[in-house]
């Protein structure tokens, strides 16, 4: 079965600001899509709203045929999308084990921890975290606390990933880690959506990239496409931002150039 | 052996619970089982409490509300509905398995109103007998309305966390207080609803006749229901039950995110709590013999929890040994003490010393006293652990 999630039309106001103004895109396949945009685009309520934390206003999710919009987050899980957490969110009083036992109890992937615990050690391991097993949560780092949501989602074995920020503060040889775990997650067939102001690593490992600003999907295409669309150029350069290190200041020049 | 350590307490524990009343035998042996059963008591709630507020983070402030609803379900029964072989005729009142099922009018605190039961059996011919319903017939309708109730704040409560959750689990609390306060007909109001002896008739036990105020067979029975109690929420809380209650209580967005009905496995631990303290109240109300609004007062809640929290509140066990030990210090406490030569009426004192200990205990031990130290030598032995590992990592990498 292919996997297919099918956004259509999405809009959600909050209060006077209408932060989604009819999104629309599909995914289809083992895609990695990279999702970007200026702070405030809507990026992150999007996120909310596909992963059922946010109802929409209007407009229909369907994820491999499924209508999903309706659903509780637990219930959007199950049918077979998951997430990471801009902020990352540990179970900070629990083991690390225990973190890795949750996604995988729930789901009924395993029927005791006991069931589980081989899987859960071969992710650790994958992610250098395994001499960590029995720590809480809360001892870890925070690029180790960002490790430990990856392996709950390998726990939770989604079609659809969304990573929200998974390279914000970590140091580069973690980051090493979150690549090799990303190109591994795509290699299963699962399609990834990344969010993340790296550019570096968004144009390094997406194939697709979806661009928001203010709510609008303004570009939806190959990343060298994109890149070099005015409207994507405006939206990243029409600010007083210090946009150093995105990638995106060697675009205006080549623009202008 | 460390880690064997609580297995093998809780083991000489439980047999020496066990053995106690048989082999003490001081003159003060009333007193003293009178103290255990009140101690077990207090114990079921404080560690009930612990699995809702310690594991799934719900810190509801309505413990004795559902003790109460138990008690007061049960007593209500044992004063109001009777079984009898004839019909009254005059009671509201229904056949059941050849006899009939009768429900007495209430009459209130008055003494000389006559309800219809009294009335009916003036009319009666010889021969004619009743009975209360069965002891463990009121009491598992008590845990029923509890745990019915439970559902009811379980499912009310679902989007207040925090400060919300305690203030609104106190106005249920308080409100139904006031209530069983202000319907004197039928509760009684603050004379209390008199509830019969757990074995109204006494019960032989080995040959040996115990009267119905006896304490041995009070405290076997108060001691089986705080063992059942402390079995069930140790399988829940070792369960998968458990695993998602301290997922939800450290963050219920992500656990949500990672699968977890939040919904099911938050109204599940408000039902299955209610009901553990509804049965307790129920016991111990035909334990005590009388029922009044005044269990209901905030300070017994107080006292619960601060029990769970002396002793540990994220562990079941160790908030029932912290309610056990606070149950018997605060009796220890009523003995007046000479301090530098000055005598201390300790029976207002004693609740000053229990303040200290709560507050110290919040301040250097927020895990408790028996828990933080489990606590402590587990994670211990974790550090080292990882330590190790990292250290054999290293030299496996040179």
């Amino acid at each position: 079965m292919t996997i297919t999630l099918e956004v259509n039309d999405i809009r959600k106001k909050f209060g006077g600001l209408q932060v989604l103004k009819g999104v629309s895109f599909r995914i289809e396949g083992p895609e990695l899509v990279g999702l970007i945009g200026p702070n405030g685009a809507g990026k992150t309520t999007l996120t909310n709203v596909l992963d059922g934390a946010i109802k929409p206003d209007s407009g229909i999710i369907r994820l491999n045929g499924q209508r999903i919009d309706p659903l509780a987050p637990y219930e959007v899980a199950r049918a077979g999308l998951g997430r990471t957490f801009q902020v990352t969110r540990a179970f900070r009083r629990m083991s690390v084990l225990e973190n890795l036992y949750v996604p995988a109890l729930a789901m009924g992937h395993a029927r005791s921890e006991r069931d589980c615990r081989d899987q859960a050690m071969e992710i650790l391991e994958f992610l250098t975290i395994d001499h960590l097993r029995n720590e809480y949560g809360r001892a870890l780092s925070g690029g180790q606390q960002k490790l430990l949501e990856l392996g709950r989602l390998l726990m939770l074995d989604p079609d659809v990933y969304i990573l929200d920020e998974p390279f914000a503060g970590v140091h580069p040889t973690l980051m090493a880690t979150i690549y090799k775990w990303i190109q591994r997650v795509n290699g299963q067939g699962k399609a990834i959506i990344l969010i993340s102001h790296q550019m570096e690593s968004i144009f390094t490992l997406c194939s697709r990239l979806l661009v928001l600003n203010y709510g609008d999907l303004i570009a939806d295409g190959v990343p060298s496409v994109v890149k070099t669309d005015p409207a994507v150029i405006e939206a990243y350069l029409g600010h007083e931002e210090d946009m150093s290190g995105t990638g995106m200041v060697n675009l205006k020049e080549e623009n202008h150039a | 052996m460390i880690r064997a350590l609580p297995n093998t307490l809780g083991a000489l524990g439980v047999a020496f619970l066990l053995a106690f009343p048989l082999l003490y035998a001081a003159g003060n042996y009333d007193y003293v089982m009178h103290l255990w059963i009140t101690a077990f008591f207090y114990a079921i709630l404080a560690s009930s409490w612990a699995l809702l507020a310690g594991y799934g983070g719900q810190f509801s402030f309505g413990r004795m509300a559902f003790m109460a609803l138990g008690a007061y379900s049960a007593g209500l029964l044992d004063n109001y509905v009777v079984l009898s072989s004839a019909p009254t005729g005059t009671c509201a009142e229904f056949g059941l398995f050849g006899g009939w099922l009768v429900f007495i009018n209430p009459t209130g605190v008055s003494t000389s109103a006559v309800n219809c039961l009294q009335a009916a059996r003036a009319a009666w011919p010889e021969g004619v007998s009743t009975s209360r319903l069965p002891l463990i017939v009121s009491i598992l309708i008590g845990a029923g309305v509890g745990g019915g109730f439970g559902w009811l704040i379980g499912t009310l409560v679902l989007r207040l966390r925090a400060a919300y959750l305690a203030l609104f689990t106190v106005g249920f609390s308080e409100i139904l207080r006031a209530v069983i306060s202000a319907e004197v007909w039928i509760t009684r109001g603050q004379a209390g609803l008199p509830m019969s002896p757990i074995f109204p008739d006494g019960i032989t036990l080995f040959g040996t006749y115990f009267a119905s105020n006896a304490k041995l067979p009070v405290y076997y029975v108060m001691l089986g229901l705080f063992l059942l109690t402390l079995l069930v929420l140790i399988l829940l809380a070792r369960s998968r039950i458990g695993l998602f209650l301290r997922a939800l209580r450290e963050d219920e967005d992500a656990a949500e995110a990672l699968g977890v009905d939040t919904v099911k496995y938050k109204r599940t631990v408000f039902v299955v709590t209610a009901m553990i303290a509804a049965t307790a109240g129920a016991v111990q109300g035909h334990y005590v013999g009388i029922i009044t609004p005044n269990t209901l007062i905030l300070l017994q809640m107080a006292l619960v929890i601060a029990m769970a929290v002396i002793g540990g509140l994220e562990n079941i066990v160790a908030a029932a040994v912290g309610a056990i030990i606070i149950s018997f210090g605060l009796e220890f406490l009523r003995n007046d003490f000479v301090i530098l030569g000055q005598s201390v009426d300790m029976s207002t004192w004693r609740l000053v010393f229990f303040g200290l200990l709560l507050m110290l205990t919040l301040r250097f031990l927020r895990n408790g006293v028996i828990h933080g130290g489990l606590l402590w030598l587990e994670r211990r032995a974790v550090g080292a652990e990882t330590v190790a590992k990292r250290r054999a990592g290293a030299e496996g990498s040179q």
